[in-house]
């Protein structure tokens, strides 16, 4: 099986083309050339003539979730979505940010793509791991067979393993690396509280110098606000201009969500957010 | 004054810097490299193409302590810290940077208000310059051709390194950089093909190519202000920006701050903290008014401070094209093809 | 000296706080280092709270709500069970001593379970000694 990245970028062409001149949505959300082959652009096509600087590749690693809450409510937007994308677009309906009905969904199955800055696969490591988008209205390559070959939690083991002064020891030095640029929150699609809590004053919830008490709590408290919201897209980490694994922590909340409540994020609209649910029957067990 | 040192006895020439005074030289840590204080001479590592944060940090700290205070007390017994004048050695500029702390002296000693920490750092310190090396292509990101520097412009630095194969030539531009050199003992002398080295080395960074061509500061100015109620090609531009502050903290010709009090158990400090006119709450008024909402009305702020405003008000353009904006951005904004896509609109 | 943690109590109105009211009525002695701060339901507590918490120097904190089913609001307990575990979680893979942050369930009628839970945790803290990692020096 192989992926061509050639066809995907002239079927979105042509989608995208068809959806503007209908008329069914105002704008779509795609990729568009950047600087350089390297770098392609979250690109927004408003119309017909935008429609040919769309370009995939496989350095298409944004996650255009993120940009569907900047429009108006009602906008009919289109938005091309690989797997965890798609997630982040279930979840932000499941919120009510986004309705279903203003959205057009270009499913994108994918794998391979790559982080521009390390030329990793980011596939697993720093995503859900799946290939085929779990929401969509249109498909715009043929549904990849096969699952991920590892869980998208094996990362995670190294860091389980550690006892807790070594985790302390090696989060500390991650976040002290914190430059406070919010790179992270604005890159991520479900971070869009306006203002942020962090950029709060009143109650004033952390320093905003990035020094470790308000780098640890700007970063453990938006842990928190992701619990069981997080889809793993891995945006947070490709964000960050100094490295931290973000992606780890978010990888290991959204492990213990799906274990304790039985329900991973993003994954159908019927769903609620686990946070803001509950059963009778959840044991206490989840607080021992 | 022209120097020479082997490249694996940098430390013996560093160990000597750090007897000179505090040495600030590039670092290599988990995610890049970094301009960070020298405890120890081996840590220096000029295998560097440039770091992820500008040297701006060195003068400019990203947090700088105004005064200390006790909550409840009176104003009197608040104590101000003083800036500081302890000799500096900042080792390993690339050029471009270089040039940067002269448009940042435009606003921290030249213009208006003096500001004391900056003034008293940056006239205590000694600036090492280091070429980039002129053989090797430049990095898809940078553009400092564009905007008139260099590769190997030695102007601004005290003393200018240009590094030949294994060895390091030093050469002194200024009088203190000529002090400084003479004092540090066991650097070999250079010859004069050193020399004739070292001045090609500086031609041929003149005629470096970085992208785009070059430009017409004018033109820009007038175009950039042509086009600000040109919604449509704003919005376009910033279609992709997150209105992170990547691209400010890393400019070495971003100036900003905030200052916030961070008070706990009773004790508190008034502190300057960079801040990024990328930020929503970066011109929020007391008021609750926010004369920028948009994503297109910052980063059209941004663009055209930089590239226009900045112009108008002191002659030269806010930025030196070392291009880590570019390098950094989430989304791989690139600040000068919005300046080209400008040009053309 | 030995060594006096500094606990942060967090009860709930309805349940806990009547309950630690009852240990105090009927004279049962539990260990001195619970500085309690009452809120109206558990699910009023910001998890942001707790980080705070440990930051600004508690050695442990101990959140007390209503048991499931009886919540003074009907729900607010069954979302703050969700949401206190994965606050728990969080600390625990931060690096924080799992042992440092607890969440009881104590109706009003529980003055004796109060005095047993504090006594307990506090020889928890004890044991686990001064609270270095989170707290700002």
């Amino acid at each position: 099986m192989a992926v061509s990245f050639q066809q995907i970028e002239e079927k979105l062409k042509t989608e995208a083309r068809r959806l503007l001149e209908s008329g069914q949505v105002s704008l779509v959300l795609a990729w568009g050339r950047g600087f350089d082959e390297k770098h392609p652009m979250p690109y927004v096509a408003k119309g017909a003539s935008d429609v040919d600087g769309i370009v995939f590749n496989e350095f298409c690693t944004h996650n255009l979730a993120r940009y569907l809450v900047r429009y108006p409510r009602g906008t009919k937007m289109a938005v091309a979505v690989k797997a965890a994308d798609s997630r982040a677009v279930v979840q932000l309906i499941q919120e009510d940010k986004v309705k279903r009905h203003d959205l057009v969904i270009l499913g994108i199955p994918v794998y391979g793509i790559k982080n521009p800055k390390t030329g990793e696969i980011i596939d697993g490591k720093t995503t859900c791991g799946l290939y085929n988008p779990v929401l969509y209205d249109i498909l715009i390559a043929e549904e990849v067979h096969g699952q991920p070959v590892s869980s998208p939690y094996a990362v995670l083991a190294e860091y389980e393993a550690m006892d807790q002064d070594a985790r302390f020891a090696f989060w500390k030095k991650e976040l002290d690396r914190c430059i406070r640029c919010y790179a992270c929150r604005k890159a991520c699609p479900m971070c869009y509280c306006d203002p942020c809590f962090i950029d709060q004053n009143k109650p004033k919830w952390g320093e905003k110098s990035p020094e470790t008490p308000g780098n640890l709590m700007y970063h453990l408290t938006r842990f928190h606000h992701l619990a069981g919201r997080c889809i793993d897209c891995g945006e947070c980490s490709r964000a960050c201009p100094v490295d931290i694994p973000l992606y780890l922590f978010h990888k290991k909340v959204a492990k213990e969500c799906e274990e304790m409540f039985g329900q991973a994020a993003g994954m159908s609209i019927e769903d609620k957010p686990v946070l803001v649910n509950f059963r009778m029957e959840d044991s206490d067990k989840i607080l021992e | 004054m022209l120097k020479k040192t082997a490249i694996h006895q940098l430390s013996d020439l560093t160990s000597a810097l750090m007897g000179k005074g505090t040495l600030v030289a590039p670092v290599r840590e988990d995610a890049g490299f970094n301009f960070r204080e020298i405890s120890d001479a081996k840590q220096v590592d000029l295998n560097f193409h440039n770091t992820i944060i500008s040297p701006k940090s060195v003068f400019f700290p990203q947090t700088e302590d105004f005064i200390r205070y006790r909550t409840g007390r009176p104003l009197q017994e608040a104590e101000t810290v003083e800036p500081e004048g302890k000799p500096l050695i900042l080792f390993g500029v690339r050029p471009c940077d270089v040039k940067s702390f002269e448009i940042m002296d435009i606003h921290f000693s030249c213009t208006g208000a003096v500001d004391p920490y900056w003034q008293a750092r940056r006239e205590a310190a000694t600036l090492i310059g280091y070429a980039f090396d002129v053989a090797a292509p430049a990095e898809p990101e940078e553009f400092y051709q564009t905007l008139g520097i260099g590769a190997a412009d030695p102007e601004g630095s005290d003393i200018f390194m240009v590094r030949r194969g294994d060895d390091l030539i030093l050469k002194s531009i200024t009088g203190k950089g000529e002090a400084l050199l003479a004092g540090i003992e066991g650097l070999a002398g250079a010859s004069a093909d050193d020399g004739k080295f070292f001045d090609d080395t500086v031609a041929a960074g003149r005629n470096f190519k970085t992208r785009f061509t070059c430009v017409d500061a004018k033109a820009i100015t007038k175009k950039l202000e042509d086009l600000f109620h040109n919604t449509d090609f704003w919005e376009k531009a910033s279609n992709a920006c997150l209105s992170c502050g990547v691209c400010t903290f890393a400019c070495p010709t971003c100036y900003c701050f905030d200052i916030c009090d961070e008070t706990l158990f009773g004790r508190g400090t008034r502190r300057r903290v960079w801040d990024a006119c990328m930020f929503t709450d970066f011109t929020l008024e007391a008021s609750g008014h926010n004369p920028r909402t948009k994503v297109y009305q910052r980063l059209r702020q941004k663009i055209g401070h930089k590239y226009s405003y900045h112009v108008r008000k002191y002659g030269v353009i806010s930025c030196v094209g070392c291009g880590r904006c570019t390098r950094h951005c989430p989304v791989g904004i690139d600040i000068f093809s919005i300046v080209e896509e400008a040009m053309k609109a | 000296m030995s060594f006096e943690p500094k606990i942060l109590g967090i009860a709930c109105n309805w349940c806990t706080y009547t309950g630690a009211d009852l240990a105090g009525t009927t004279r049962l002695q539990y260990p001195q280092n619970l500085r309690v701060v009452r809120v109206m339901c558990s699910s009023r507590i910001n998890p942001s709270f707790i980080f705070r918490a440990f930051q600004l120097g508690a050695d442990g904190v101990l959140v007390g709500g209503c048991h499931p089913g009886d919540c003074h609001y009907n729900t607010g307990n069954l979302y703050a069970r969700r949401r206190l575990a994965v606050t728990k979680k969080i600390l625990e893979f931060a690096g924080l001593e799992p042992g440092r942050f607890r969440v009881e369930w104590i109706s009003a009628s529980e003055g004796n379970k109060f005095a047993e839970v504090v006594t307990e945790f506090t020889g928890q803290i004890k044991a686990l000694g001064p609270q270095t990692k989170f707290k700002i020096s």
